[in-house]
Protein backbone atom coordinates (compact mmCIF):
# COMPACT_ATOMS: atom_id res chain seq x y z
CA UNK A 1 0.00 0.00 0.00
CA UNK A 2 2.65 2.31 0.87
CA UNK A 3 4.32 1.60 -2.35
CA UNK A 4 1.22 2.37 -4.21
CA UNK A 5 0.73 5.59 -2.43
CA UNK A 6 4.27 6.50 -3.06
CA UNK A 7 3.94 5.52 -6.61
CA UNK A 8 0.94 7.68 -7.03
CA UNK A 9 2.59 10.56 -5.37
CA UNK A 10 5.53 10.24 -7.68
CA UNK A 11 3.35 10.11 -10.68
CA UNK A 12 1.41 13.14 -9.58
CA UNK A 13 4.56 14.99 -9.00
CA UNK A 14 5.79 14.10 -12.37
CA UNK A 15 2.53 15.15 -13.90
CA UNK A 16 2.75 18.58 -12.46
CA UNK A 17 6.41 18.99 -13.10
CA UNK A 18 6.27 18.16 -16.73
CA UNK A 19 3.18 20.28 -17.15
CA UNK A 20 1.20 17.31 -18.26
CA UNK A 21 -1.35 17.98 -15.59
CA UNK A 22 -2.14 21.41 -17.01
CA UNK A 23 -2.27 20.08 -20.51
CA UNK A 24 -4.64 17.31 -19.59
CA UNK A 25 -6.84 19.69 -17.68
CA UNK A 26 -7.18 22.07 -20.59
CA UNK A 27 -7.85 19.18 -22.92
CA UNK A 28 -10.61 17.83 -20.79
CA UNK A 29 -12.18 21.24 -20.28
CA UNK A 30 -12.28 21.88 -24.00
CA UNK A 31 -13.81 18.49 -24.62
CA UNK A 32 -16.46 19.03 -22.01
CA UNK A 33 -17.46 22.40 -23.37
CA UNK A 34 -17.62 21.01 -26.88
CA UNK A 35 -19.95 18.21 -25.96
CA UNK A 36 -22.20 20.57 -23.99
CA UNK A 37 -21.43 19.28 -20.58
CA UNK A 38 -20.75 22.70 -19.19
CA UNK A 39 -24.10 24.11 -20.33
CA UNK A 40 -25.96 21.13 -18.97
CA UNK A 41 -24.29 21.50 -15.63
CA UNK A 42 -24.92 25.21 -15.58
CA UNK A 43 -28.62 24.63 -16.17
CA UNK A 44 -28.59 22.21 -13.31
CA UNK A 45 -26.95 24.85 -11.16
CA UNK A 46 -29.72 27.27 -12.05
CA UNK A 47 -32.33 24.81 -10.96
CA UNK A 48 -30.55 24.17 -7.71
CA UNK A 49 -30.21 27.85 -7.00
CA UNK A 50 -33.83 28.54 -7.85
CA UNK A 51 -34.84 25.82 -5.45
CA UNK A 52 -32.63 26.87 -2.67
CA UNK A 53 -32.92 30.56 -3.14
CA UNK A 54 -30.37 33.03 -4.33
CA UNK A 55 -29.47 34.40 -0.97
CA UNK A 56 -28.89 31.01 0.42
CA UNK A 57 -26.23 30.29 -2.08
CA UNK A 58 -24.32 33.43 -1.54
CA UNK A 59 -24.50 33.34 2.19
CA UNK A 60 -23.95 29.68 2.75
CA UNK A 61 -20.77 27.87 2.35
CA UNK A 62 -19.37 27.41 -1.02
CA UNK A 63 -18.78 23.76 -0.30
CA UNK A 64 -22.46 23.05 -0.22
CA UNK A 65 -22.75 24.11 -3.79
CA UNK A 66 -19.76 22.06 -4.74
CA UNK A 67 -21.15 19.05 -3.00
CA UNK A 68 -24.33 19.39 -4.95
CA UNK A 69 -22.80 19.97 -8.29
CA UNK A 70 -19.86 17.62 -8.41
CA UNK A 71 -21.58 14.25 -8.41
CA UNK A 72 -23.98 15.43 -11.05
CA UNK A 73 -21.10 16.73 -13.05
CA UNK A 74 -19.22 13.54 -12.83
CA UNK A 75 -22.25 11.62 -13.96
CA UNK A 76 -22.92 13.89 -16.87
CA UNK A 77 -19.55 13.45 -18.52
CA UNK A 78 -20.18 11.67 -21.82
CA UNK A 79 -18.56 8.34 -22.42
CA UNK A 80 -16.49 9.55 -25.33
CA UNK A 81 -14.73 12.23 -23.34
CA UNK A 82 -14.11 9.84 -20.57
CA UNK A 83 -12.49 7.24 -22.72
CA UNK A 84 -10.42 9.74 -24.55
CA UNK A 85 -8.98 11.15 -21.40
CA UNK A 86 -8.48 7.72 -20.00
CA UNK A 87 -6.21 6.55 -22.71
CA UNK A 88 -4.13 9.65 -22.34
CA UNK A 89 -3.91 9.08 -18.67
CA UNK A 90 -2.73 5.62 -19.24
CA UNK A 91 -0.01 6.75 -21.49
CA UNK A 92 1.38 9.11 -18.99
CA UNK A 93 2.53 6.77 -16.27
CA UNK A 94 4.18 4.63 -18.86
CA UNK A 95 5.99 7.55 -20.30
CA UNK A 96 6.99 8.56 -16.83
CA UNK A 97 8.17 5.13 -15.97
CA UNK A 98 10.20 4.54 -19.08
CA UNK A 99 12.88 7.13 -18.48
CA UNK A 100 13.09 6.06 -14.92
CA UNK A 101 13.93 2.54 -15.92
CA UNK B 1 15.37 5.88 -6.73
CA UNK B 2 15.23 2.35 -5.59
CA UNK B 3 11.71 2.68 -4.49
CA UNK B 4 10.73 3.99 -7.81
CA UNK B 5 12.39 1.13 -9.52
CA UNK B 6 10.50 -1.24 -7.31
CA UNK B 7 7.27 0.53 -8.06
CA UNK B 8 8.00 0.29 -11.68
CA UNK B 9 8.35 -3.40 -11.63
CA UNK B 10 5.13 -3.60 -9.66
CA UNK B 11 3.29 -1.96 -12.48
CA UNK B 12 0.81 -4.07 -14.21
CA UNK B 13 -2.15 -3.37 -16.25
CA UNK B 14 -4.82 -3.15 -13.61
CA UNK B 15 -2.74 -0.88 -11.51
CA UNK B 16 -2.10 1.23 -14.49
CA UNK B 17 -5.75 1.50 -15.10
CA UNK B 18 -6.44 2.39 -11.52
CA UNK B 19 -3.90 5.14 -11.68
CA UNK B 20 -5.29 6.41 -14.90
CA UNK B 21 -8.72 6.41 -13.41
CA UNK B 22 -7.56 8.38 -10.50
CA UNK B 23 -5.94 10.95 -12.66
CA UNK B 24 -9.09 11.17 -14.65
CA UNK B 25 -11.29 11.66 -11.62
CA UNK B 26 -9.05 14.40 -10.40
CA UNK B 27 -9.35 16.14 -13.70
CA UNK B 28 -13.12 15.99 -13.74
CA UNK B 29 -13.39 17.26 -10.22
CA UNK B 30 -11.15 20.05 -11.12
CA UNK B 31 -13.44 21.00 -14.02
CA UNK B 32 -16.48 20.87 -11.79
CA UNK B 33 -14.79 23.01 -9.25
CA UNK B 34 -13.94 25.52 -11.91
CA UNK B 35 -17.57 25.73 -12.92
CA UNK B 36 -18.67 26.14 -9.32
CA UNK B 37 -16.34 29.03 -8.89
CA UNK B 38 -17.80 30.68 -11.95
CA UNK B 39 -21.37 30.18 -10.83
CA UNK B 40 -20.73 31.32 -7.33
CA UNK B 41 -19.08 34.48 -8.51
CA UNK B 42 -21.93 35.12 -10.94
CA UNK B 43 -24.49 34.70 -8.19
CA UNK B 44 -22.59 36.96 -5.85
CA UNK B 45 -22.15 39.65 -8.46
CA UNK B 46 -25.70 39.31 -9.55
CA UNK B 47 -25.30 38.48 -13.22
CA UNK B 48 -26.14 34.82 -13.06
CA UNK B 49 -29.73 35.11 -14.18
CA UNK B 50 -29.23 37.95 -16.62
CA UNK B 51 -29.49 35.94 -19.80
CA UNK B 52 -32.91 34.61 -18.90
CA UNK B 53 -36.02 36.36 -20.19
CA UNK B 54 -38.84 37.11 -17.80
CA UNK B 55 -41.99 35.03 -18.14
CA UNK B 56 -44.08 37.95 -19.42
CA UNK B 57 -41.87 38.48 -22.42
CA UNK B 58 -41.74 34.77 -22.99
CA UNK B 59 -45.50 34.77 -23.36
CA UNK B 60 -45.49 37.69 -25.75
CA UNK B 61 -43.11 36.12 -28.18
CA UNK B 62 -44.36 32.63 -27.99
CA UNK B 63 -44.47 30.74 -31.25
CA UNK B 64 -47.94 30.71 -32.76
CA UNK B 65 -49.06 27.55 -34.45
CA UNK B 66 -52.52 28.30 -35.74
CA UNK B 67 -53.78 27.90 -39.28
CA UNK B 68 -54.09 31.05 -41.38
CA UNK B 69 -51.54 32.84 -39.30
CA UNK B 70 -47.74 32.97 -39.37
CA UNK B 71 -45.58 32.09 -36.39
CA UNK B 72 -45.71 35.63 -35.11
CA UNK B 73 -49.46 35.58 -35.17
CA UNK B 74 -49.86 37.92 -38.14
CA UNK B 75 -52.42 37.33 -40.80
CA UNK B 76 -50.96 36.92 -44.27
CA UNK B 77 -53.18 38.74 -46.73
CA UNK B 78 -54.76 41.12 -44.35
CA UNK B 79 -54.57 44.11 -46.66
CA UNK B 80 -55.52 42.38 -49.85
CA UNK B 81 -59.25 42.84 -49.56
CA UNK B 82 -59.07 46.32 -48.16
CA UNK B 83 -60.15 49.14 -50.34
CA UNK B 84 -58.97 52.69 -50.24
CA UNK B 85 -60.64 55.79 -51.53
CA UNK B 86 -58.50 57.76 -53.92
CA UNK B 87 -58.28 61.38 -52.78
CA UNK B 88 -57.97 62.58 -56.33
CA UNK B 89 -60.79 60.90 -58.15
CA UNK B 90 -62.75 59.59 -55.17
CA UNK B 91 -62.88 56.08 -56.44
CA UNK B 92 -62.60 53.01 -54.34
CA UNK B 93 -59.42 51.19 -55.28
CA UNK B 94 -58.01 47.89 -54.07
CA UNK B 95 -55.13 48.38 -51.68
CA UNK B 96 -52.57 46.52 -53.72
CA UNK B 97 -53.44 48.51 -56.82
CA UNK B 98 -53.59 51.81 -55.04
CA UNK B 99 -50.05 52.98 -55.62
CA UNK B 100 -49.99 52.53 -59.40
CA UNK B 101 -53.45 54.02 -59.65
CA UNK B 102 -52.37 57.08 -57.73
CA UNK B 103 -49.36 57.47 -59.92
CA UNK B 104 -51.51 57.65 -63.00
CA UNK B 105 -54.29 59.58 -61.39
CA UNK B 106 -52.07 62.38 -60.18
CA UNK B 107 -50.01 62.34 -63.33
CA UNK B 108 -46.79 62.07 -61.37
CA UNK B 109 -44.18 59.39 -61.56
CA UNK B 110 -41.93 58.07 -64.26
CA UNK B 111 -44.38 56.10 -66.28
CA UNK B 112 -47.07 58.76 -66.37
CA UNK B 113 -44.76 61.38 -67.76
CA UNK B 114 -43.51 58.96 -70.36
CA UNK B 115 -47.02 58.19 -71.48
CA UNK B 116 -47.96 61.84 -71.56
CA UNK B 117 -44.95 62.75 -73.64
CA UNK B 118 -45.67 60.05 -76.09
CA UNK B 119 -49.26 61.12 -76.38
CA UNK B 120 -48.28 64.66 -77.01
CA UNK B 121 -45.80 63.63 -79.63
CA UNK B 122 -48.19 61.44 -81.54
CA UNK B 123 -51.09 63.79 -81.16
CA UNK B 124 -48.98 66.60 -82.52
CA UNK B 125 -48.10 64.48 -85.48
CA UNK B 126 -51.69 63.60 -86.10
CA UNK B 127 -53.63 66.70 -85.32
CA UNK B 128 -51.23 69.43 -86.13
CA UNK B 129 -53.27 70.87 -88.93
CA UNK B 130 -56.55 70.16 -87.32
CA UNK B 131 -56.43 71.41 -83.79
CA UNK B 132 -54.52 73.71 -81.54
CA UNK B 133 -51.55 72.69 -79.55
CA UNK B 134 -53.40 73.76 -76.48
CA UNK B 135 -56.34 71.56 -77.13
CA UNK B 136 -54.10 68.60 -77.52
CA UNK B 137 -52.46 69.30 -74.22
CA UNK B 138 -55.79 69.55 -72.56
CA UNK B 139 -56.82 66.28 -74.00
CA UNK B 140 -53.65 64.65 -72.78
CA UNK B 141 -53.82 66.03 -69.29
CA UNK B 142 -57.40 65.40 -68.52
CA UNK B 143 -57.68 62.07 -70.12
CA UNK B 144 -58.77 60.62 -66.87
CA UNK B 145 -61.69 62.92 -66.26
CA UNK B 146 -63.21 64.07 -69.51
CA UNK B 147 -63.45 60.70 -71.12
CA UNK B 148 -65.64 61.07 -74.16
CA UNK B 149 -67.00 64.50 -73.54
CA UNK B 150 -64.65 66.75 -75.33
CA UNK B 151 -64.04 65.50 -78.80
CA UNK B 152 -65.39 62.79 -80.98
CA UNK B 153 -61.92 61.56 -81.54
CA UNK B 154 -61.23 61.17 -77.85
CA UNK B 155 -58.90 58.60 -76.55
CA UNK B 156 -60.66 56.91 -73.76
CA UNK B 157 -58.00 54.39 -73.04
CA UNK B 158 -56.38 54.62 -69.65
CA UNK B 159 -54.18 51.72 -70.43
CA UNK B 160 -50.82 52.44 -71.89
CA UNK B 161 -50.11 50.03 -74.69
CA UNK B 162 -46.52 49.86 -73.60
CA UNK B 163 -47.09 49.21 -69.93
CA UNK B 164 -46.66 45.70 -68.58
CA UNK B 165 -50.28 45.68 -67.48
CA UNK B 166 -51.44 45.88 -71.03
CA UNK B 167 -50.04 42.59 -72.09
CA UNK B 168 -51.70 40.93 -69.13
CA UNK B 169 -55.14 42.19 -69.98
CA UNK B 170 -54.63 41.40 -73.61
CA UNK B 171 -53.74 37.87 -72.72
CA UNK B 172 -56.66 37.31 -70.48
CA UNK B 173 -59.37 39.04 -72.39
CA UNK B 174 -58.33 38.38 -75.93
CA UNK B 175 -57.39 41.91 -76.71
CA UNK B 176 -60.80 43.36 -76.10
CA UNK B 177 -59.34 46.03 -73.99
CA UNK B 178 -57.03 47.21 -76.67
CA UNK B 179 -57.61 50.48 -78.41
CA UNK B 180 -59.28 48.87 -81.37
CA UNK B 181 -62.68 48.96 -79.83
CA UNK B 182 -63.31 52.66 -80.15
CA UNK B 183 -63.59 53.67 -83.78
CA UNK B 184 -62.43 57.18 -83.11
CA UNK B 185 -59.48 56.20 -81.09
CA UNK B 186 -56.00 55.79 -82.18
CA UNK B 187 -53.48 54.05 -80.04
CA UNK B 188 -50.69 55.76 -78.27
CA UNK B 189 -48.28 53.11 -79.32
CA UNK B 190 -45.51 53.37 -81.79
CA UNK B 191 -47.85 52.15 -84.47
CA UNK B 192 -51.04 53.63 -85.80
CA UNK B 193 -54.06 51.56 -86.53
CA UNK B 194 -54.83 52.59 -90.04
CA UNK B 195 -58.32 51.15 -90.17
CA UNK B 196 -59.60 53.81 -87.91
CA UNK B 197 -58.29 56.72 -89.88
CA UNK B 198 -60.08 58.62 -92.54
CA UNK B 199 -58.47 59.44 -95.86
CA UNK B 200 -57.54 62.96 -94.89
CA UNK B 201 -55.84 61.79 -91.76
CA UNK B 202 -54.12 59.06 -93.64
CA UNK B 203 -52.73 61.46 -96.13
CA UNK B 204 -51.53 63.77 -93.39
CA UNK B 205 -49.97 60.90 -91.62
CA UNK B 206 -48.22 59.63 -94.68
CA UNK B 207 -46.73 63.00 -95.35
CA UNK B 208 -44.91 63.03 -92.06
CA UNK B 209 -44.39 59.44 -91.05
CA UNK B 210 -43.00 56.29 -92.46
CA UNK B 211 -46.37 54.59 -92.43
CA UNK B 212 -45.21 51.12 -93.32
CA UNK B 213 -47.57 48.56 -91.96
CA UNK B 214 -45.93 46.02 -89.72
CA UNK B 215 -46.96 42.47 -90.34
CA UNK B 216 -46.99 41.54 -86.71
CA UNK B 217 -49.10 44.32 -85.35
CA UNK B 218 -50.92 45.46 -88.47
CA UNK B 219 -50.10 49.02 -87.53
CA UNK B 220 -48.42 51.80 -89.34
CA UNK B 221 -44.95 52.79 -88.42
CA UNK B 222 -44.88 56.21 -86.81
CA UNK B 223 -41.22 56.83 -87.22
CA UNK B 224 -39.83 59.45 -89.54
CA UNK B 225 -39.90 59.21 -93.27
CA UNK B 226 -36.37 57.98 -93.24
CA UNK B 227 -36.74 55.38 -90.57
CA UNK B 228 -34.11 52.69 -90.99
CA UNK B 229 -36.43 49.84 -90.29
CA UNK B 230 -38.32 50.14 -93.52
CA UNK B 231 -37.25 50.65 -97.07
CA UNK B 232 -38.53 53.26 -99.44
CA UNK B 233 -40.08 50.53 -101.45
CA UNK B 234 -42.26 49.60 -98.52
CA UNK B 235 -43.26 53.17 -97.96
CA UNK B 236 -44.18 53.57 -101.56
CA UNK B 237 -46.25 50.41 -101.48
CA UNK B 238 -48.18 51.62 -98.49
CA UNK B 239 -48.93 54.91 -100.08
CA UNK B 240 -50.04 53.33 -103.28
CA UNK B 241 -52.21 50.99 -101.33
CA UNK B 242 -53.94 53.68 -99.39
CA UNK B 243 -54.08 56.60 -101.65
CA UNK B 244 -54.11 54.99 -105.05
CA UNK B 245 -51.51 54.95 -107.80
CA UNK B 246 -51.54 58.66 -108.08
CA UNK B 247 -50.51 58.97 -104.50
CA UNK B 248 -47.90 61.50 -103.73
CA UNK B 249 -44.78 59.55 -102.92
CA UNK B 250 -42.81 59.83 -99.71
CA UNK B 251 -40.08 61.87 -101.29
CA UNK B 252 -42.54 64.47 -102.25
CA UNK B 253 -43.92 64.62 -98.76
CA UNK B 254 -40.66 65.05 -97.01
CA UNK B 255 -40.45 68.72 -97.69
CA UNK B 256 -40.79 71.64 -95.35
CA UNK B 257 -44.48 72.04 -95.90
CA UNK B 258 -46.47 69.26 -94.45
CA UNK B 259 -49.47 69.84 -96.60
CA UNK B 260 -51.02 66.97 -98.38
CA UNK B 261 -49.86 66.80 -101.92
CA UNK B 262 -52.76 66.66 -104.30
CA UNK B 263 -52.60 65.95 -107.94
CA UNK B 264 -53.87 69.41 -108.68
CA UNK B 265 -51.33 70.93 -106.43
CA UNK B 266 -48.57 69.03 -108.06
CA UNK B 267 -49.59 70.39 -111.41
CA UNK B 268 -49.31 73.92 -110.13
CA UNK B 269 -45.97 73.03 -108.69
CA UNK B 270 -44.86 71.62 -111.96
CA UNK B 271 -45.65 74.80 -113.76
CA UNK B 272 -43.87 76.79 -111.12
CA UNK B 273 -40.82 74.64 -111.49
CA UNK B 274 -40.74 75.02 -115.19
CA UNK B 275 -40.26 78.68 -114.64
CA UNK B 276 -37.18 77.74 -112.75
CA UNK B 277 -38.51 78.84 -109.48
CA UNK B 278 -36.73 78.79 -106.18
CA UNK B 279 -35.29 75.60 -104.95
CA UNK B 280 -37.60 75.67 -101.99
CA UNK B 281 -40.33 74.21 -104.09
CA UNK B 282 -38.42 71.12 -104.82
CA UNK B 283 -40.49 68.22 -103.63
CA UNK B 284 -37.99 65.68 -104.77
CA UNK B 285 -35.22 66.66 -102.43
CA UNK B 286 -35.49 65.44 -98.95
CA UNK B 287 -35.20 68.12 -96.36
CA UNK B 288 -31.60 67.49 -95.55
CA UNK B 289 -30.23 67.17 -99.01
CA UNK B 290 -31.93 70.30 -100.25
CA UNK B 291 -29.05 72.62 -99.74
CA UNK B 292 -26.37 70.14 -100.42
CA UNK B 293 -27.22 69.11 -103.94
CA UNK B 294 -26.18 71.05 -107.01
CA UNK B 295 -28.57 73.56 -108.42
CA UNK B 296 -28.80 72.02 -111.83
CA UNK B 297 -29.11 68.62 -110.39
CA UNK B 298 -31.85 69.66 -108.13
CA UNK B 299 -33.60 71.26 -111.00
CA UNK B 300 -33.45 68.11 -112.97
CA UNK B 301 -34.75 66.05 -110.16
CA UNK B 302 -37.38 68.67 -109.51
CA UNK B 303 -38.67 68.35 -112.96
CA UNK B 304 -38.65 64.65 -112.79
CA UNK B 305 -40.58 64.40 -109.61
CA UNK B 306 -43.77 66.25 -110.30
CA UNK B 307 -43.87 64.84 -113.75
CA UNK B 308 -43.78 61.41 -112.30
CA UNK B 309 -46.46 62.11 -109.83
CA UNK B 310 -48.67 63.34 -112.56
CA UNK B 311 -48.04 60.50 -114.84
CA UNK B 312 -47.82 57.89 -112.21
CA UNK B 313 -45.04 56.11 -113.99
CA UNK B 314 -41.64 54.98 -112.84
CA UNK B 315 -42.73 54.08 -109.41
CA UNK B 316 -39.36 53.06 -108.27
CA UNK B 317 -37.92 56.48 -108.85
CA UNK B 318 -38.73 58.19 -105.65
CA UNK B 319 -37.42 55.39 -103.55
CA UNK B 320 -34.12 55.51 -105.29
CA UNK B 321 -33.89 59.23 -105.08
CA UNK B 322 -33.81 59.65 -101.41
CA UNK B 323 -30.30 59.68 -100.21
CA UNK B 324 -28.35 58.43 -103.12
CA UNK B 325 -26.68 60.68 -105.61
CA UNK B 326 -26.49 57.94 -108.16
CA UNK B 327 -28.88 57.93 -111.09
CA UNK B 328 -32.28 56.38 -110.63
CA UNK B 329 -33.91 53.42 -112.32
CA UNK B 330 -33.94 52.75 -116.06
CA UNK B 331 -37.29 54.32 -116.94
CA UNK B 332 -35.93 57.69 -115.99
CA UNK B 333 -33.95 58.46 -119.10
CA UNK B 334 -37.07 58.23 -121.19
CA UNK B 335 -38.76 60.91 -119.14
CA UNK B 336 -35.66 62.95 -119.36
CA UNK B 337 -36.01 62.79 -123.01
CA UNK B 338 -39.57 63.91 -122.76
CA UNK B 339 -38.68 66.96 -120.78
CA UNK B 340 -35.74 67.81 -122.88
Amino acid sequence: MNKDAQMRATINKKLIETGEQERLKELLRAKLIKCGWKDQLKAHCKNVIKEKGLEHITCSNFDDLVAEITPKGRALVPRLCEEGTFSKNKNFPCSVCQPLR
Amino acid sequence: MKMEEMSLSGLDNSKLEAIAHEIYTDLVEDACLGLCFEVHRAVKCGYFFLDDTDPDSMKDFEIVDQPGVDIFGQVYNQWKNKECVCPNCSRSIAASRFAPHLEKCLGMGRNSSRIANRRIASSNNMNKSESDQEDNDDINDNDWFYGSEKKAKKRKSDKNPNSPRRSKSLKHKNGELSSNSDPFKYSNSTGINYETLGPEELRTLLTTQCGVISEHTKKMCTRSLRCPQHTDEQRRTVRVYFLGPSAPLPEAEGSVENDSFDVAESQALMSRLQWDGSSDLSPSDSASSKTSTNNSESRKTKKKKPHLSLVGAAPGLSSNKKKKPKPPAPPTPSIYDDIN
